[in-house]
């Protein structure tokens, strides 16, 4: 086995980020710096005033390693200050997963482009559970109304408000694909991206210095980048949270669709499908045979987005 | 000092993407011979589902059907007890209707759109004359309200063949766990089942890039 695919593999997601990371380096050299001339800052501090609380688990948060560097200890501490911070700021009691991905699972998707009839449901679904900034109105999946014969969703109308399904139009959903061969990836100048064994492509937001030349990469519209700091109202927060997935974002950070990572490591359909109304979303483990998804692959007329440029994607579209 | 960092990571960034993009060229090449679908097609073990033990519990009530998929058995939504007045023969029996509650009776809640132009169904094609508590097939059969796919599937064969293997219908709330599908009519109106024109539950402003 040391084909292309290995390579590829070894690439996006073996290659661990170096231990002797220079971004973080960096940025605790100069903040030591800083912390030197402002006085009294309390380093590590968990007691005392909320306040100290606070500016004490944040300390900690700012010189953390990178997600996939950290021990299980480590990422149980992190989740556990996240999760207190979010006590803290917000006053809101969330669950952060850090649960990783399960032997012989490989995700995929497919979309029935014959059943969709634009109910935008999936949508909606995906803005509530993934706790999607509403005051930009950001959306993970779009769905686009297509005239007969196209296949390419950037000829289709993304902003169609009407009453659906209109008649000889059809309706093509896109998100991040989670390609095994991410062009995001591979852009990505502090590997703040890469790709789970279970193959979900995702984001460590605090690793995401937003220099968003992944968005660029991107072939398929998958990314969304905050401009400013995402606005949730307090009790629609899903506080069902992976540290990989819906856990609050921040200004300046990437994000994306992870294929709900807080969801599917639990086994539960990703909210898009869930919520689909006409069974035109079909999830699952591409390495079971007897999976709905491995269903569709053996039995429909499937096809890719864009798949002479190599990407992979795992997400095929079908017809009846 | 945020700012500051900010600007800094970004500087940062951009030097070390200099340094990545000149080691991608050399390191990553094209894809080989082996891509994700010779991967797929080369998995063969059936994935034991049932370890994955979050998966539980069915938030729904499940009877377990009469066929079998690639997996093996599986189970469906139970119909039944959606029906808020199941049994039929509560009503459907020899005893008279007084005229006042007529209206009540009479299922004249029910829009009949099934079939197309003159093959409109009507009410005895599917549910049986003899005995309201089951629905009937062409040739007398009778077929359980929990089990309508066996029903459906006289007419629509082909959709009934790929939701048995998954590419029509779907699982409920879960992709792992034991198999459990959603019935004919978990999602169709069996009266009139094509899916409803209606505004879409929201809408997308254009993307900023
Ligand atoms: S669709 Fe775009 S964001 Fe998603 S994995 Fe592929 S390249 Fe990356
Ligand atoms: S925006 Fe974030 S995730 Fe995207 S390339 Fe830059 S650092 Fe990586």
């Amino acid at each position: 086995m040391d084909s292309g695919n290995n390579q590829i593999e070894k690439m996006q997601t073996e290659n661990m980020p170096e231990k002797k990371s220079s971004r973080r380096d960096f940025l605790k050299n100069m903040s030591i710096a800083a912390a030197a001339g402002s006085a009294g800052l309390v380093v590590g501090g968990c007691s005392g005033t909320p306040a100290t609380e606070k500016m004490g688990l944040k300390w900690e948060e700012y010189f953390k390693k990178h997600y996939r560097l950290m021990t299980q200890e480590e990422k149980d501490a992190t989740v556990t200050r996240l999760e207190r911070l979010a006590k803290l700021e917000r006053g809101i009691n969330v669950q952060i997963s850090d649960q990783g991905p399960h032997e012989q699972v490989l995700f995929g998707y497919a979309f029935n482009i014959s059943r969709c009839k634009g109910y935008m449901d999936c949508v909606e679904a995906c803005v509530r559970e993934n706790n999607l900034d509403r005051r930009t109105k950001t959306q993970y999946v779009r769905i686009f109304e297509m005239d007969p014969g196209q296949l390419d969703p950037s000829a289709g109308d993304g902003q169609y408000h009407h009453e659906v399904p209109v008649k000889n139009k059809f309706y093509m959903g896109v998100q991040c694909f989670h390609c095994e061969n991410a062009p995001c990836i591979k852009a990505c100048p502090t590997k703040a991206t890469w790709r789970e064994p279970d193959g979900i492509v995702v984001i460590d937001y605090d690793w995401c210095i937003g220099c968003r030349y992944c968005l660029a990469a991107c072939p398929y519209w998958g990314r969304r980048f905050n401009w400013g700091d995402p606005e949730v109202p307090k009790d629609e927060i899903n506080l069902n949270q992976h540290y990989l997935g819906n856990r609050m974002r921040m200004k300046g950070v990437m994000e994306k669709c992870t294929f709900c990572i807080q969801r599917t490591r639990k086994g539960k359909l990703p909210a898009c499908a869930d919520a689909c109304p006409t069974g035109s979303r079909v999830f699952g483990n591409l390495l079971d045979p007897n999976s709905e998804i491995r269903f569709v692959l053996k039995n429909k007329k499937v096809f890719r987005f864009k798949e002479d440029l190599g990407t992979e994607p795992k997400f095929w579209y079908f017809m009846d | 000092m945020s700012k500051f960092s900010y600007a800094a990571g970004l500087l940062l960034g951009a030097l070390a993407a200099v340094i990545l993009i000149s080691q991608a060229a050399t390191a990553s090449g094209s894809p080989g011979s082996e891509s994700v679908k010779d991967r797929i097609e080369q998995a063969i073990e059936p994935f034991d589902s049932l370890k994955v033990t979050t998966a539980y519990p069915l938030p729904v009530k499940t009877v377990e059907a009469k066929e079998q998929y690639q997996g093996g058995s599986f189970k469906v939504l139970a119909r039944k007890d959606q029906i808020t007045r199941f049994r039929c023969s509560v009503c459907h029996n020899d005893k008279m209707v007084k005229v006042r509650n007529g209206a009540l009776f009479t299922h004249s809640d029910i829009q009949l759109n099934h079939g197309l132009g003159r093959n409109q169904l009507t009410c005895n094609e599917c549910h049986a004359i003899e005995n309201r508590d089951v629905l009937v097939d062409k040739q007398g059969g009778q077929i359980d309200f929990d089990h309508s796919y066996q029903l459906c599937g006289k007419c629509h064969f082909r959709q009934k063949r790929d939701w048995l293997g998954g590419a029509h219908g779907k699982r409920e709330t879960y992709w792992a766990g034991e198999r459990v599908i959603r019935n004919c009519t978990s999602c169709h109106n069996p009266h009139s089942p094509a899916f409803p024109t209606k505004m879409p539950a929201t809408y997308s402003l254009p993307l900023d890039e």
